[in-house]
């Protein structure tokens, strides 16, 4: 075969080498944290919650293990696996390399939802930030369509993914102005920062209600995103080629625009939003694997999930006593990466 | 004994001159509406705004007849339309170089003068950090100091003098009580609020009003960061065992975390943090979230803290 | 494959870009389709490839309508070619080249040996066999166009559209593709600007502000009396033995 392959390994030595590290770095978060728990401690507290028989532990590190870290680690995974494939779709379906998942407004909603509550007091206590994260950014991706389908009118096919890039940025703006706007007439200097921290992304806070979410709706989201990797391949030359293909164009993009955007959304209101993972990933692993959507797809979902765990710890430990956003370890490793893919792809590809 | 003028006071890096008493003052943050309160110059104010709690007991009446321009941030021309003489406030965040009220230079143009108070800006650099980044620790110093100058400025020296004699005696009273103790090996976390509820919370660090309470009376704290509100995680904070557990009591209901009765449920039913000493001891005490200011309440809050660990020396 | 264009009538934006186009191709046939610019080809193309709805009218392909049978039935049946169709993907000529075996994949059916077989036979045809390691971005306009085709080709379909496939090509590619629809057994619709390539054509449709002017043989059509109103310039044609039809060379137009 002509495409490029991890090595040229096979897909199911390639997938099971992807599951395995993900397993390893689920194992990373348990072991690495802001405090040092012994790894005698973590093996009884497995064997514990697995029904085996083991030693009593220091309740506080059973907590910090089994409470803390691990559904902490696994929301990393999902909501990484979810920018991720979320990215894969958008760069797809728009046609546009730069696409992240936030580029139909999504991060900006979310924001202004989340100072409403926090701020204004909308939902008056029964709502919580990330209730009206949720809403604010399906607010916004239902703005950002109906701007997309007045701006294309009825020209019908190739404008229509230019029509939602703008009425992506038309959307996204108008959103940020708002939450500018709430935060300037009405935020005391507390609540400001404490908005502005949750806003670059924070995974602390995460526990198993938290996971009993996230994961169900990131593997059902990963598999209607799979199913449709055919018609993502066909999106290669265009929505017209696709047509031409077999393709029904406007069903699938509604079907996989409304996906990402439920996946994003959910993702932010728990977790913020985390930059560089929708953008970056999807880029490397195209760089390692080839653009055919089969392979892409699941390799993006690993990676996707594998670097958001690391980069959860890395936010922890980077610095000793304090926690960097998770946002900023994102950009630290994916902008050199970024940088690196774009030369050496286009010294690959180019005349 | 009266103040002389012309006088000139170095306030957070600019030199104010007074020719003569100002006539009125508006005040942006409750820290020095209640210092000018308790300096007995409440009939010099012509507006206050920005408020954290409601007005301490004993000024109720006298702050009842002073106009509230916002209970939040006032703007610019709400300020400048009372013509105030004197415009002071809490922090930088609202007069400063990024003032969301305006900068000193804005109200300075005017011919209005500005006081910030000296809590903000002493030993602090509010360019780090979002809540600004403490250099030094900070020491009651700085509230008599507001208090002297504030006092000077409106040409009554000897009210500030009183005042500071006052508070330093509580606040000497109140050490000396807790020295007397002869508590080791105690820590202590203060625990402002959280924007999520399970989320990092919001803690007091080394060298704000809360660290140096802390200092005063003997106790360590268990965070170690010179940010003045650092987010640091339950799980740092658990492994840390501090002995004492100081919940801010606010007034505002913004993040869930807010209200004390939010805080203390978490602190039951957390898998970690109901595991700590402190929250099984019941060693969790309750305080005005205004007192971790560096303000007028913060020898208070010293004198209740001293009061709470007599009461635990005692069941010990 | 039998296409049957009957009364098609296309509104873009309240301006009609169609009027009533009726015409017929046989099956086996090759059809130019030309006109000036804005005349509505390709419209007119893209109406009969299922691409755009139509507001009256019908276009029928062995007598079933073009928009009442699923898209991956239509594109197992007909193969569009459109202008520069390029993309930002890191896309190897090979891949390109499978793409057009979608309509006939699915998880019952994935991507097997005979596809692969067709697939190299496409590639051949258009003499791209040396090329499927190479990106699709590296390569030439001219051999851009022939991987297109090759794809569309390796979707067997049993009509060919094509919207003018010899823009921005060198001599040599135009001749190339003239060519290979010379010996198209497929029916082949293509959209043309330069008006000597219809002579390689078995009928020639004339547009005029969105409707058929003219229909018939390249002979027929390609005369002065059809070619100058419409196209307002003057036309003359030179015998070419050589070539086995006129050449037509073209000056402004005589009258104001």
């Amino acid at each position: 075969m002509t495409t490029k392959t991890l090595g040229g390994l096979s897909p199911v030595v390639s997938l099971t080498i992807g599951v395995a590290t993900m397993v390893a770095a689920l194992g990373f978060a348990l072991v690495v944290g802001e405090t040092r728990i012994p790894l005698d401690v973590i093996w009884n507290v497995l064997r514990f919650e697995f029904g085996f028989m083991a030693p009593k532990v220091n309740p506080i590190d059973h907590g910090i293990l089994w409470s803390y870290r691990l559904p902490r680690a696994i929301v990393a995974m999902a909501c990484g696996m979810s920018l991720a494939l979320s990215g894969v779709v958008l760069q797809a379906l728009l046609r546009n390399p730069l696409s992240d998942p936030y580029i139909l407004g999504l991060s900006a909603g979310a924001s202004t939802g989340a100072v409403a509550v926090a701020i204004l007091g909308f939902g008056a206590g029964a709502l919580t930030l990330s209730g009206g994260a949720f809403i604010g950014a399906m607010l916004a991706f239902g703005f950002v369509a109906w701007l997309a389908r007045l701006a294309r009118g009825n020209s019908g096919t190739a404008t229509s993914s230019l029509a939602l890039l703008l009425a992506g940025v038309a959307g996204a703006q108008l959103f940020h102005a708002l939450t500018a706007l709430i935060i300037a007439k009405s935020a005391d200097a507390n609540q400001a920062r404490g908005i502005m921290f949750w806003m670059m992304g924070n995974l602390s806070g995460s526990r198993w209600p938290d996971v009993y979410l996230a994961v169900p709706i990131a593997l059902a989201g990963a598999g209607v995103i799979f199913a449709h990797f055919r018609a993502l391949d066909a999106m290669t030359f265009g929505r017209e080629a696709a047509q031409t293909m077999g393709i029904r164009t406007g069903l699938v993009m509604a079907v996989l625009l409304s996906v990402t955007a439920l996946l994003t959304a959910v993702m932010v209101s728990l977790t913020g939003a985390i930059g560089f993972v929708g953008l970056v990933v999807p880029h490397a692993m195209r760089f390692l694997v080839g653009v055919r959507h089969v392979r892409l797809i699941p390799a993006t979902a690993l990676a996707g999930g594998i670097f958001l765990i690391l980069a959860d710890i890395g936010a922890r430990v980077l610095i000793p006593g304090q926690t960097l956003p998770i946002g900023v370890v994102t950009a630290l490793v994916g902008a050199p990466t970024f940088a690196v893919i774009l030369v050496r792809s286009s010294r690959a590809h180019s005349g | 004994m009266a103040q002389d003028f012309p006088l000139t006071i170095e306030n957070c890096g600019h030199e104010i001159t007074f020719e003569a008493p100002p006539a009125s003052v508006v005040s942006i943050g409750q820290a020095t509406s209640e210092a000018l309160y308790f300096l007995g110059l409440g009939d010099k104010l012509a507006g206050t705004a920005v408020w954290f709690t409601d007005v301490l007991p004993q000024f109720a009446e006298v702050n009842a007849k002073v106009e509230r321009l916002a209970d939040n941030t006032p703007s610019f021309e709400a300020v400048v339309n009372k013509h105030p003489g004197l415009v002071t406030s809490q922090y930088e965040w609202y007069v400063g170089p990024k003032g969301s009220v305006g900068t000193r230079e804005q109200f300075h143009d005017l011919s209005v003068p500005t006081y910030i108070w000296p809590a903000d800006c002493v030993g602090k650099d509010n360019s780090v950090g979002v809540d600004g980044t403490r250099e030094e620790l900070i020491s009651t110093e700085v509230i008599y100091r507001g208090l002297i100058e504030l006092s000077q400025i409106f040409g009554v020296p000897e009210k500030g003098q009183t005042a500071v004699a006052e508070l330093k005696t509580r606040e000497v009273a109140a050490i000396d009580r807790a020295k007397a103790l002869g508590l080791q090996d105690t820590s202590a976390l203060f625990w402002f609020s959280s924007a999520k509820m399970d989320a990092d919370p919001y803690v007091a660090g080394e060298k704000g009003a809360p660290g140096f309470m802390m200092k005063q009376l003997g106790i360590e704290n268990v965070v170690q960061s010179s940010e003045e509100w650092p987010t640091v995680g339950w799980e740092t904070i658990a492994k840390a065992d501090p002995t004492y557990i100081v919940l801010a009591d606010l007034q505002r209901r913004k993040f869930p975390a807010d209200a004390i009765e939010v805080k203390q449920e978490f602190l039951q039913t957390d898998p970690v943090a109901s595991h700590m000493d402190a929250v099984k001891a019941g060693r969790v005490i309750v305080l005005d979230a205004h007192a971790m200011d560096s303000t007028i309440r913060t020898i208070s809050g010293l004198e209740l803290l001293a009061n709470i660990m007599e009461q635990q020396a005692a069941t010990q | 494959m039998h296409i049957q264009v009957d009364n098609v009538s296309k509104t873009i934006q309240g301006k009609p870009i169609l009027r009533d186009v009726s015409f017929t191709i046989e099956s086996g046939q090759s059809l130019a389709l030309i006109g000036p610019n804005g005349s509505g080809k390709s419209t007119l193309l893209r109406a009969i490839a299922g691409l755009l709805p139509i507001e009256r009218g019908a276009v029928t392909i062995d007598g079933e309508r073009v928009d009442k049978l699923s898209p991956r039935k239509l594109a197992q049946r007909l193969g569009f070619v459109t202008q520069e169709a390029g993309t930002t993907d890191a896309i190897q000529v090979m891949e390109a080249v499978k793409l057009g075996r979608t309509p006939w994949l699915s998880f019952a059916a994935p991507f097997g040996h005979r596809d692969q077989q067709i697939v190299e036979k496409a590639m051949r045809e258009m003499a791209i066999s040396d090329d499927g390691h190479k990106f699709f971005n590296a390569l030439s306009g001219g051999e851009k166009q022939r991987v297109h085709i090759a794809r569309v080709l390796s979707q067997t379909p049993e009509v060919f559209l094509l919207d003018e496939p010899t823009n921005h090509l060198d001599i040599r590619h135009q001749i190339a593709i003239i060519d290979w629809i010379k010996h198209q057994d497929a029916t082949v619709v293509l959209a043309l600007h330069d008006l000597n390539h219809a002579f390689a054509c078995d009928r020639v449709a004339v547009l005029d502000g969105g409707t058929l002017a003219a229909f018939g043989s390249p002979e027929e059509v390609l005369v002065a009396s059809v070619i100058e109103p419409i196209f307002q310039v003057a036309l003359h044609r030179n015998s070419a033995e050589h070539i086995g039809h006129p050449v037509l060379t073209f000056a402004k137009s005589k009258v104001a």
